[in-house]
């Protein structure tokens, strides 16, 4: 009796606590803050020892003095590399390159994806960036490559040790946390610029997926399947070769599929290190205020990335089969072969289906023939080999016959060349006045002006000045109180430690910039996101659309949602915000949307039939279920906003970013790392923050049990 | 069996003929784009002069200004980056090693370690200094920098709070150090860094048409001059510090109101730049010769800048144009 009054006066306790804590915590902060700007600095006396910035310069010129030599002979190998690609593919004539990316598409994922490639391809000619589509592409398919060969490998050798797994997945984390910033100016002192550190960062960007994947995969692989091979007599190689990777083939393939996605993003980027490509085209009309520019600039990647993404998720997708009595579609959806015009309309689709297939079978059978007439001249056996080797290739077979025959037209008949000027369609002056003609519309310009002043006077400003204003061991002891609740003492300890780093390195004010900006940002986010989530979880339409919204803009890289700002809101600190705000949001509403529809039915119903009205529903029954997704959601958004603080600068963004740029521009490593990892250390506290609330939660709810 | 034999041997050959491939294009040369419009116009005319007349393949590479691109061109990774503003560079001092040479007479010289080949002035003289519109000065009165403190509230903007604001030099790279500068001199104006000369202009332009007071930090030769009418605040003259600490090597420690960055900028001979090593080989002796001889002048940039950044053309026909047009302006500079 006694002990349960205890601990109910307890969880009393505990409720008043909380809030009049953080009550009294916002009341001395506010009157902390009105105190000079002084206290806010951190002490001089500790940054002018602690000088990081030179340590890193100095270690940089150590290793630059003694390394270079090796990093060069690398850089070099994946140059020559490069440039044999980028070569081949600019000056190749246009129809090869064409095929090369057509005829892939054309038989992995169909007609559909065949005709979109060939969009695709003609966009980026009509545009006028052909070159720097090829270049892209080409620097994209090295770094994939490099990046499928060497994860495959080591994702297999994770796979056969524990030792080696649990050796690597620190590894892997931190090479998904760090943005890529951090590694990709170092990596111009050792690698040079261009091409090669570009491809180097892919790699530690874009590899842990495909890493994970393989160990997975291959760890999945059913032990009666494994037991009947071993029963059979393989030993563990054969084992290994004929059995356990095959069958993860669909989950290596998910990973190059991520792969390849992540080297896109990266690799647009890179133009900041001189990677030549759609990206340093984009960055020009940025540069240059062309909206138009940079909007095909952007469409160029997009439509590039969406051909990617289905062409690999197409190579993984087996094939649907069907009943023997249903008319196959080539390129309408499937489900409309219940309409009698469909059926006419894919009739010669279906025509033109077999005869293709019946030309490509035949040729190759000759060809193989061929092959196994001449080499049966030296040996039966290696002709058969080679013979039943071509027979079973009915597409690579004719599309390299296809290739020869353009080669040999344009080497010897009719020199093709480049994609030819004439076909040139530019929508970029029609982008460029359609904007100009929206932004002297007085009603937007009221619109625009009146969004700037919103957020910069009632939300950054504001924020800006508490938080710059606030002493900083203030903040300190406030995220380390906040650490202590939620996660625990081990963890506040280090928070403590990460944030006098940033201190002591002499940007506390940058940082706390950055914070406010991204504060700013993630609450417009929660502000946009959450009604669209609600919308969503209710009408499933509206669902649909905004699904494939989302798809598209989380296919882009963080560099174009610079465009759509600079577009209608110019640059300063606001756009930052808002080009921020665009990024980082899908995630909070999605994650709204799956928290409240995964809010089992029977609950609402529960709900409804005691009277409870729509609105009291969702307020009191779906959005406390629906929290843990929300933080989820509110964490990854917090991500997205601060990785996207690295390119806010190009239109006016402040804080850590600018930082890192101005590093950039000094060549002042130290400088810039620091700056990158202050973004890297504010990202990770709030992460384990709010992943451990969302732990709590959910085990409050009952929604899991604890494990441990 | 027999066939992954094969397929080994197909991959070795590959890398064979990628080894083969890795051996550089003799007449092959890489190029910096530079970061503002009038630089890139010297640098296309360059550009173009080397493709078309002397038969080289220029790589144009997107990469910001600044101490980076200096390490860059000294580590060869680039050969050459043109208009460079000797008052703007931080690194000139340290690794060039010649004397300036302009139109014959000595300009300028330098005393570093020779990481990067000082290739001869552009041509182009450049100005620099903080403007204000004409109907601001007559109506305020400023008749230089030492007015503005007066009228500090009229240059205020929601976001400079109650100082005014300085629409400031939009590059990190390019070394302005403005906010140094107008805390040196007591102007109580906050240095706005847009991040790129088109969103500094724009902001400008915008302030003009709307009759606003601003104060911009800007350069000769500039379309803005010939649109809008503009006076400059005649910043001190130019001094810098004896001896120079105002480096990254001297932790920028300042000289007070006695030197740069408290005083404005000098006149700037403009220059190219580029790797020493690759300009020594015999087959880039004729690209030498022609950074040697080149002499842009201030007004072919002028009419070409209207073109490009008000007229919105491209860049590279209106460098065709102006080199068809003009062939007596540029066949001097080609080596025979």
């Amino acid at each position: 009796m006694s002990a349960e009054s205890s601990i109910n006066n307890k969880s009393r306790f505990n409720v008043y606590l909380t809030p009049s804590l953080i009550f009294f915590g916002i009341i001395i902060a506010l009157i902390l803050s009105f105190q000079n700007e002084e206290a806010s600095v951190f002490p001089k006396f500790i940054s002018d020892q602690f000088t990081f910035t030179a340590w890193v310069n100095e270690g940089e010129d150590y290793l630059r003095k003694h390394f270079r030599w090796f990093t060069k002979i690398i850089a070099n190998y994946i140059k020559s590399g490069y440039y044999f690609i980028e070569d081949f593919l600019i000056d190749s004539p246009w129809i090869l390159v064409v095929s090369i990316l057509f005829l892939p598409c054309l038989v992995t994922g169909g007609l559909g994806l065949g005709l979109y490639s060939l969009f695709t391809m003609y966009f980026w000619g009509a545009t006028g960036m052909w070159d720097e589509s090829l270049q892209t592409v080409g620097l994209m398919g090295l770094s994939v490559t490099l990046c499928v060969f060497f994860g495959v490998i080591l994702g297999t050798f994770c796979s056969q040790s524990n030792k080696f797994l649990n050796f690597m997945s620190p590894i892997l984390d931190t090479m998904q946390v760090m943005p890529a910033f951090v590694y990709l100016f170092p990596a111009v002192f050792f690698f040079g610029i261009g091409g090669a550190p570009a491809i180097l960062a892919t790699m530690i960007y874009a590899m842990p997926p495909i890493i994970r994947l393989t160990n997975s995969g291959i760890r999945q692989v059913p032990a009666e399947t494994i037991e009947s091979a071993t029963s059979f007599g393989s030993n563990k190689l054969q084992l290994l070769f004929k059995i356990k990777i095959p069958l993860s083939l669909p989950s290596i393939m998910m990973g190059v599929n991520q792969v390849i996605m992540m080297a896109l993003a990266l690799v647009v980027l890179a133009c900041f290190i001189g990677a030549e490509g759609i990206g340093g085209q984009v960055w020009l009309a940025i540069r240059n205020l062309d909206v138009g520019w940079a909007m095909e600039g952007g469409l160029c990647i997009l439509f590039m990335a969406i051909m990617f993404d289905r062409f690999s998720s197409a190579f993984s997708k087996t094939p649907e089969i069907l009943p023997s009595n249903v008319q196959k579609f080539y390129l309408l959806p499937q489900n409309w072969e219940k309409y009698h015009i469909a059926r006419i309309l894919e009739k010669p689709l279906s025509f033109l289906h077999y005869v293709t297939n019946y030309v490509c079978i035949t040729i190759t059978n000759l060809v193989a023939y061929v092959f196994r007439a001449v080499f049966s001249l030296f040996n039966k056996q290696t002709a058969n080999d080679i013979g039943e080797f071509i027979s079973k290739r009915f597409y690579i077979i004719p599309s390299f016959i296809i290739f020869f025959i353009i080669t040999f037209i344009d080497s010897s008949i009719y020199e093709i060349g480049s994609f030819p000027k004439e076909w040139k369609l530019s929508i970029r002056q029609p982008i460029a006045n359609a904007v100009d003609a929206l932004t002297v519309n007085p009603g937007f310009i009221a619109f625009t002006k009146g969004l700037r002043g919103f957020v910069y006077l009632k939300l950054l400003h504001p924020l800006d000045v508490f938080l710059t204003h606030i002493p900083w061991w203030y903040m300190m002891g406030v995220f380390t109180l906040i650490g202590y609740f939620t996660v625990g003492l081990r963890f506040a300890f280090t928070t403590a430690l990460l944030l006098l780093f940033i201190g002591a390195c002499g940007i506390w004010t940058h940082s706390m910039i950055t914070l406010s900006s991204v504060l700013v940002s993630v609450a417009l986010c929660f502000a946009i996101g959450v009604p669209l989530g609600i919308i969503a979880s209710y009408n499933e339409r509206f669902r649909n659309v905004q699904n494939v919204v989302l798809d598209a803009m989380q296919t882009l890289p963080y560099f174009c949602y610079l465009i759509p700002v600079l577009m209608f809101f110019g640059g300063g600190i606001v756009s930052a915000v808002l080009a921020t705000v665009i990024y980082s949001i899908p995630p909070i509403i999605r994650l709204t949307t799956l928290g409240l529809t995964q809010v089992s039915v029977s609950y609402s119903e529960v709900s409804r039939s005691f009277g409870g009205t729509l609105l009291q529903t969702l307020g009191k029954v779906k959005f406390p279920l629906a929290v843990p997704s929300l933080v989820i959601g509110f964490n990854q958004t917090v991500i997205l906003a601060f990785a996207m603080q690295i390119v806010t600068p190009l239109i006016g963004g402040k804080g850590l970013g600018l930082e890192v740029f101005n590093g950039l521009a000094r060549s002042d490593t130290g400088r810039g790392l620091a700056a990158g990892i202050a973004i890297v250390l504010l990202a990770i506290i709030i992460d384990r923050i709010t992943l451990a609330y969302t732990k709590k939660q959910r085990l409050a709810l009952g929604l899991v049990t604890d494990n441990k | 069996m027999k066939l992954s034999k094969i397929i080994s041997a197909m991959i070795l050959s590959f890398v064979l003929v990628l080894s083969s491939f890795a051996q550089a294009n003799a007449k092959r040369l890489t190029a910096a784009v530079a970061d503002w419009t009038g630089g890139e116009i010297s640098c296309q005319v360059a550009v173009t002069m080397l493709e078309e007349e002397l038969g080289y393949k220029v790589k144009r590479i997107v990469f910001p200004s600044g101490t980076g691109l200096w390490e860059a061109i000294a580590a060869g990774e680039i050969d050459f980056a043109c208009e460079s503003w000797p008052s703007y560079a931080e690194s000139d001092s340290v690794m060039l090693n010649e004397e300036l040479i302009y139109e014959g007479k000595k300009v300028g010289s330098y005393s570093g370690d020779g990481t990067v080949d000082l290739l001869g002035t552009v041509g182009v003289i450049g100005m620099s200094d903080y403007y204000i519109p004409r109907y601001a000065a007559e109506e305020l009165g400023i008749k230089s920098w030492k007015d503005l403190n007066k009228h500090k509230d009229k240059f205020a903007t929601i976001e400079s709070g109650g100082k005014g604001r300085l629409i400031a030099c939009p590059v990190a790279g390019w070394n302005c150090h403005d906010q140094k500068r107008l805390n040196l001199l007591g102007i109580d104006f906050q240095a706005d860094e847009l991040g790129t000369e088109a969103a500094a202009v724009a902001e400008a332009v915008a302030a003009y048409k709307r009759k606003e007071p601003f104060l911009l930090y800007l350069w000769e030769p500039h379309w803005f001059f010939g649109s809008y009418d503009m006076v400059g605040v005649g910043l001190p003259d130019h001094k810098v510090c004896d001896p120079d600490t105002f480096t990254e090597a001297g932790n920028w420690k300042d000289c007070g109101t006695k030197g740069w960055p408290a005083t404005g900028w000098a006149k700037d001979y403009t220059m190219n730049y580029g790797n020493p090593a690759t300009f020594a080989k015999p087959e880039h002796a004729k690209a030498k010769e022609f950074f040697e001889k080149m002499s842009f002048q201030n007004a072919d940039q002028a009419v070409m800048l209207v073109e490009v950044s008000q007229k919105k053309r491209d860049l590279k026909e209106v460098v065709k144009e102006w080199k068809d047009a003009n062939p007596d302006k540029w066949r001097s500079w080609i080596p025979n």
